[in-house]
């Protein structure tokens, strides 16, 4: 009697390591320390040190550097080559991006219909998807090769001239071609995304009176564009960062390659890549590289402010398990 | 609102009898009877171009497949004289053979397997703990770093690999495989994300009792969740083998010509004596290096995208 009396005094509350509360933090803490401790170590502290070797004239090699402030990034700024890359990665991107994130959903919305052996067209569409970059580009390479690539032999059907695809703006082209035939990723996720739409919803605008198109563009397309919104971040990020398929459409292997990159396919990370391991030049490589992540992060800001009014939730993204 | 809206179509799904429907059966089967489908072309009449659409689709994306095929199959001499869109007559199968002995093939194979699963192991364990942590635990500042968890996603690769590629240097990983370990170790984000969905649909009963009996949770995600998530399991590993597999810049900036993977051997290996690369080797061995992704896919297809769309970004 006493003893149970005494327990629920104040004075006698156990200690703050013996509650509930604190053994679940604890639990918390341990079971996402990987994760916490792995993101500080090969994310956050790779960052800072990249930031702290862009503000010095660190060549890599050498001992010795200088602390030169912000003169890199002044250096990177004013040089027109950034800007010629960066250009050049843009256009990329305004080019693979909305081809990706359309084309697949259109090719999605074919497969959902119920046409004739569904699963397999499914299954052709996914394989180019499924073949890393390194295979993707060594394919490509072969179809577009001068005397004995397919390309040229088709355009030989119709009498026109062997073109050497891999130099001057037609390995551009290449790259782009490349960049395309992965197609079938997003196709995947968008037939799951459309296989999860109301069959009722799409029912009742049909009794209301609704066409396909209208069906499509204000029941499917509203429900599945967080999808879309996912998708398209992610390609944009993907391909702006665009560098395996840029350096093995190069004539030269192995530690050559990264300097014969043809000029229309000197993408900004290609350029990068060059600063650090072709001429050694660490800290202005790390200031383009810094310059270039918060590029990323602005335009992944701006998508998803401009997103919060246009996309549609139906369950409050924000809201948390069961826990929350 | 939405919910409730979502919970009641959802219910009126449950209690429609289908066999009583024929919109819903039409819409909800496929392959259906040959009379019904007559019926709905003439409808929608969509069958025939949606069916031509998609083959011109599916022969311009595979027409490269046919072609690295043709290439691997050719002679020196036959690339050489090139100009023609044909299969090659004699078909050198030797040069897959070729691929395998010119280059040390077999020992980079064994390379990417081992980095690979050792890799994907870990990946998908430490990605199952901190989903489990993110989905059934509570804990100050939870909701910040499941912020930082989503922004991790959109994280760009190569800008973080390469200033870890230099602290690396500065402690002496480079040329071991001990960076895939770290980056095992560490977790994946969109796994950790794909975890954390599953784990948090599941139900409260699930755990109740063992936490009754003093059961610690460690014990609780071993022995209750984690046999649980088999299908999230499998997806994990495939996603994250295959991303070891197919990843080329990692093992170029970390590894040697003595313990590199496919990826890179492939790219380097196959030259004649004068340094030209040997066209045909290198689609035999391209071939060779993509047919085991092709049949994980393949055959793990529907799980896959079970896995996939179960994540909820969709």
């Amino acid at each position: 009697m006493s003893a149970a009396s005494s327990s629920v005094h104040p004075a006698s509350r156990p200690r703050f390591y013996q509650t509930t509360r604190w053994r679940q933090g604890r639990d918390f803490y341990l079971f996402v320390s990987p994760w916490v401790v792995g993101t500080i170590l090969l994310t956050i502290f790779p960052l800072a040190y990249a930031f702290g070797v862009s503000l010095t004239n660190w060549d890599g090699i050498s001992p010795g550097f200088r602390w030169v402030g912000f003169d890199n990034y002044a250096k990177v700024l004013s040089n027109p080559e950034t800007w010629a890359s960066l250009g050049r990665t843009g256009m990329l991107a305004l080019v693979v991006v909305p081809i990706t994130v359309v084309g697949s959903l259109v090719l999605a919305v074919l497969l959902n219909n119920k046409v004739r052996f569904r699963a397999g067209w499914r299954t052709l569409i996914y394989l180019p998807a499924v073949v890393p970059p390194v295979a993707a580009t060594l394919t490509w390479k072969l179809l577009f090769e001068r005397d004995s690539g397919a390309v040229n032999a088709i355009l030989g059907l119709f009498g026109r001239d062997a073109v050497n695809w891999m130099t001057g703006q037609q390995v551009f082209i290449v790259l782009i071609v490349v960049m395309l035939w992965g197609i079938g990723g997003g196709v995947i996720i968008n037939l799951a995304a459309l296989q999860d739409v109301p069959q009722e919803l799409l029912e009742a605008a049909e009794l209301d009176g609704a066409g396909h198109w209208r069906r499509f563009v204000s029941v499917t397309v509203p429900t599945i564009s967080p999808v879309l919104l996912f998708q398209f971040v992610t390609t944009t990020i993907g391909v702006l960062q665009t560098f395996v398929p840029a350096l093995l459409l190069s004539p030269g292997s192995g530690a050559a390659a990264i300097t014969s990159v043809p000029e229309s396919n000197r993408l900004f990370m290609i350029d990068v890549y060059a600063e650090y391991f072709a001429f050694s030049r660490y800290g202005y490589a790390s200031a383009m590289l810094w310059l270039f992540f918060v590029v990323i992060l602005l335009i992944t800001g701006i998508f998803f402010k401009v997103s919060g009014r246009t996309v549609f939730y139906a369950v409050d993204p924000s809201a948390g398990g069961r826990n929350d | 609102m939405t919910d409730t809206m979502a919970n009641s179509l959802k219910q009126a799904k449950t209690l429609r009898d289908p066999t009583i429907d024929p919109v819903t059966v039409r819409q909800s089967r496929p392959g259906q009877d040959e009379g019904d489908r007559r019926e709905r072309s003439r409808r929608h009449r969509p069958s025939r171009v949606v069916f031509t659409i998609l083959l011109v689709v599916s022969l311009l994306l595979l027409f490269p497949v046919y072609w690295i095929f043709v290439t691997a199959l050719k002679s020196p001499n036959q690339l050489a004289s090139g100009g023609t869109l044909l299969w090659p007559a004699p078909a050198h199968f030797e040069n897959f053979i070729h691929a395998v002995t010119d280059i040390a093939f077999l020992v980079y194979a064994a390379n990417s397997v081992f980095l690979s699963t050792v890799s994907g192991l870990l990946t998908t364990l430490s990605s199952a703990l901190v989903g489990y942590g993110f989905a059934r635990l509570r804990g100050p500042g939870k909701n910040v770093l499941f912020g930082v968890l989503i922004a991790m996603m959109m994280m760009p690769g190569i800008i973080t690999l390469i200033p870890t590629y230099l602290l690396f240097a500065r402690v002496g990983l480079v040329g071991t495989y001990w960076p895939w370990v770290l980056w095992g170790a560490a977790a994946a984000p969109y796994l950790i994300f794909l975890y954390r969905q599953f784990f948090a649909g599941l139900p409260k009963e699930l755990e109740e009792a063992a936490v009754l009996d003093g059961c610690s949770q460690a014990r609780i995600f071993w022995q209750i969740f984690l046999p649980l998530s088999k299908p999230v399991l499998v997806t994990a590993f495939v996603m994250s083998f295959a991303g070891v597999w197919g990843d080329f810049i990692s093992p170029m900036l970390l590894l040697d010509n003595s313990n590199t993977t496919l990826a890179v051997a492939l790219t380097n290996g196959y030259v004649n004596e004068k340094g030209f690369p040997l066209n045909n080797l290198i689609a035999a061995g391209a071939i060779l290096y993509v047919i085991p992704l092709v049949l994980i896919f393949v055959f793990i297809q529907r799980r896959y995208v079970q896995g996939l769309s179960a994540t909820g970004i969709k």
